[in-house]
């Protein structure tokens, strides 16, 4: 699924005195396959992007364009599009509400209209793929869960609707180190099992290092930034100015270029970084 | 619609004399000028009131139009409540539709209902437009307070009061997140009777409450582990005082009230 | 302990409060004016399950109408007609299915005066009241009954 946004402009209470422009003439794609970090500060955009990505706010201006089809049309087709972005806010445990986990997962592929069997089999499978036993939790209550087990649950929630494009809004937000690497292990397994394309909007710039192919930047509405991992994160200047930083491999690595070093700073991770630093010192 | 357009409440900003006074007096001449309004018993008291009311008006600042919007709602309570008295009322008769008759009293009593319902929307709705709710409440528990001798925790009262004004904007949100949230995942509020859309809120409701009482037990935890004990030997950071502003409305409004007594005493 | 039961307490009436009051403001046309029928009425049930949603609704209705039209007389006489009648309801928790009337009975009487004389509603008194009876029955009896045996089914989760 390739989605294509176009011109994207989105203004809140528009006409009044507190009118913001919360979108401004947004424009990139999103290959299908692709792993893509939506990174920026709070308030400058993320969050009413992503909601136009799958339909639930309609552009102002501009379009979002999904296989060829403007997912703002009122047709049959645009809204079969719309129903195969999935969408995960953050804090998803938020969203529980049934009385057995089987019962919550199976919500979204019911409202697609998928038969009681269908839906059961679609809620298992998404729970393994989360890495929860369906057998186990099926039948206990969503809000006997641990913090962790239930973020799972949501996310099976959405798995369940079998999406192509899986869009997360800080998944790891509130979670200990080893939670949050923990649910980007699961969301890495998930991206091969099912060969989606994923949309992780994030602050933390090592993730965006480590599991993207294809970066955004915003700011205030616009986006001003786009490209490789390396291509952006080679810009330290501009990061700055945004007010953004740079994983802390590269960080390291143009520490040591700066004190007359002779090391590549074409880093993200550690390992490469460990790998330079045995090249250049021993 | 999006629910971060629903305006809080009606307050206009601004620093004028009228907004610059305790809650507490204000609340007090808003009581005040209410009660005058059931004492009048002939248009000069309320051409009095209206006066009062004016001067208080422009003095806070409040542009005329504001005040105007707020008498929108009860317009058809209005227009109905003229035509009825008009046609209902018994007595003289002035003109006559048919069997529908206009009676002399029924126009002075069409015009005092009505005269008297659009200065009580004034009179409330300025209370509302020059104080914010929090103040508003302050002013209550201060106003309260003396009832504590009889048992009313008047401090806790406030507290509780302050603290659910304070999560109207946060549950607002909550639902909003929730309601995009479970839209995302296929769920429909808008289509269907009202016994389908009563179920389909099943997936708002649930939510909004767990959130509801978690957020109600985290503040619980959060305040207890400030030391919260209730009202007992709890002081303020803003004390809240009668200055010379305070002292001056009180005398216009116990002159206005005087006024007002004279006209309905004195009149036949 | 007893200071944490107080916050807990006050807290939980404050949360219902503002339940009340979010969900009438987001159903405004419908929640104001003279024919109203105030979905968040329902939420009066909640004194079937805690004595916190007796002055919870009271602040909750409170500001709900002072943030409404009606203004400071509406928030004043409407939140004392809540509170006698969440009082009512609560004493009446366990005949649930009697329980709202207390509800029913006190806003008719207190709101349908409160109409009746402030607003000179050009209607005789007892027509008043039976209007407003009438909304508070439709919210009380068609939503809150439902509300309150979901709530008994799902209490554990929800908190209550």
């Amino acid at each position: 699924m390739r989605i294509e946004v176009k011109g994207l402009t989105h203004v809140y209470s528009e006409g009044m005195p507190f009118e913001t422009v919360a979108l401004e003439d947004v424009n990139f794609v999103l290959e299908p396959g692709s792993f893509t970090g939506l990174i920026g500060h709070t308030g400058s955009g993320k969050s009413t992007l992503i909601q136009h990505l799958n339909g639930l706010l309609r552009p102002m201006e501009g379009a979002v364009i999904v296989d060829g089809v403007n997912i703002a049309d009122k047709s049959d087709a645009a809204r079969a599009l719309r129903r195969k972005i999935g969408l995960v806010f953050q804090y998803p445990e938020h969203q529980l509400f049934e009385e057995t986990v089987l019962k919550d997962v199976c919500f979204g592929p019911k409202n697609l209209g998928c038969t009681q069997d269908e839906c059961e089999e679609r809620a298992l499978h998404a729970l393994s793929l989360v890495g929860l036993d369906g057998k186990a939790f099926q039948d206990r209550s969503p809000f006997g869960l641990s913090g962790g087990e239930k973020r799972r649950v949501a996310i099976a929630g959405v798995l369940a609707m079998e999406p192509d494009v899986l869009i997360l809004d800080e998944p790891t937000a509130g979670l200990d180190p080893a939670g949050h690497r923990s649910i980007l292990d699961m969301v890495r397994q998930i991206k091969r099992e099912r060969d989606l394309s994923i949309l992780l909007v994030t602050h933390n710039m090592d993730d965006v290092a480590r599991l993207a192919d294809h970066v955004l930047v915003m700011q205030s509405g616009r986006l001003v930034m786009e490209g490789t991992p390396l291509e952006i994160f080679s810009e330290d200047a501009k990061l700055q100015t945004l007010g953004l930083s740079l994983p802390q491999a590269t960080r390291l690595m143009n520490m040591l270029a700066e004190r007359g070093c002779d090391v590549r700073t074409d880093i993200l991770t550690l390992q490469e970084a460990e790998e330079e630093i045995v090249r250049a010192f021993i | 619609m999006a629910i971060k357009d629903i305006t809080l409440g009606q307050y206009f900003p601004g620093e004028s004399i009228v907004h610059r006074l305790d809650p507490r007096t204000k609340i007090l001449g808003t009581f005040v000028f209410l009660v005058t309004l059931f004492l009048v018993n002939r248009f000069a008291g309320f051409a009095l009131s209206a006066a009062f009311i004016a001067g208080v008006i422009a003095l806070s600042g409040v542009p005329v139009k504001f005040m105007i919007r707020g008498l929108r709602p009860i317009l058809f309570l209005i227009v109905f409540s003229t035509i009825l008295n008009l046609f209902v009322t018994a007595g003289t008769p002035i003109v006559q539709f048919g069997p529908l008759t206009i009676t002399e009293e029924g126009v002075y009593r069409a015009a005092f209902m009505a005269l008297r319902l659009m200065l009580l929307i004034f009179g409330s709705s300025l209370l509302t437009l020059v104080t914010k709710p929090i103040t508003l409440t302050d002013g209550i528990e201060r106003l309260m307070s003396p009832l504590n001798i009889v048992k009313l925790p008047s401090h806790e009262l406030a507290m509780m009061m302050t603290i659910a004004l304070r999560f109207i904007p946060t549950l607002l949100d909550e639902t909003d997140k929730i309601m995009k949230a479970q839209t995302a995942r296929g769920a429909d509020f808008e289509s269907g009777n009202l016994f389908r859309r009563a179920k389909g809120l099943i997936p708002l409701l649930v939510p909004l409450f767990v959130s509801a009482f978690r957020i109600a037990g985290d503040l619980a935890m959060a305040m207890e582990a400030r030391c919260y004990r209730g009202g007992k030997g709890r002081t303020r950071m803003n004390g809240m005082a009668f200055s010379g502003r305070d002292a001056g409305a009180l005398c216009v409004l116990v002159a206005y009230f005087a006024a007002t007594i004279y006209l309905r005493t004195m009149g036949g | 302990m007893k200071e944490k039961v107080k916050a807990q307490y006050m807290v939980q009436a404050a949360v219902i409060g503002s339940l009340y009051a979010a969900i009438t403001l987001l159903l405004a046309p419908l929640s104001y004016g003279v024919m109203q029928v105030r979905v968040s009425e329902a939420l009066v049930v909640l004194s079937m399950f805690t004595p916190a949603a007796i002055p919870g609704l009271g602040a909750g209705c409170f500001f709900a109408n002072l943030l409404g039209p009606g203004g400071f007389i509406d928030a004043a006489i409407g939140s004392i007609a809540t509170v006698i009648g969440a009082i009512g309801t609560y004493r009446l928790r366990n005949a649930f299915y009697a329980a709202p009337m207390a509800t029913v009975a006190s806003n008719a009487v207190i709101v349908g005066w409160m109409l009746y004389y402030f607003y000179a509603v050009p209607l005789p008194l007892v027509s008043c009241m039976l209007w407003v009876g009438l909304g508070e029955l439709i919210a009380c009896y068609g939503l809150g009954i439902p509300l309150a045996r979901f709530l008994q089914s799902r209490r554990g989760d929800i908190g209550l």
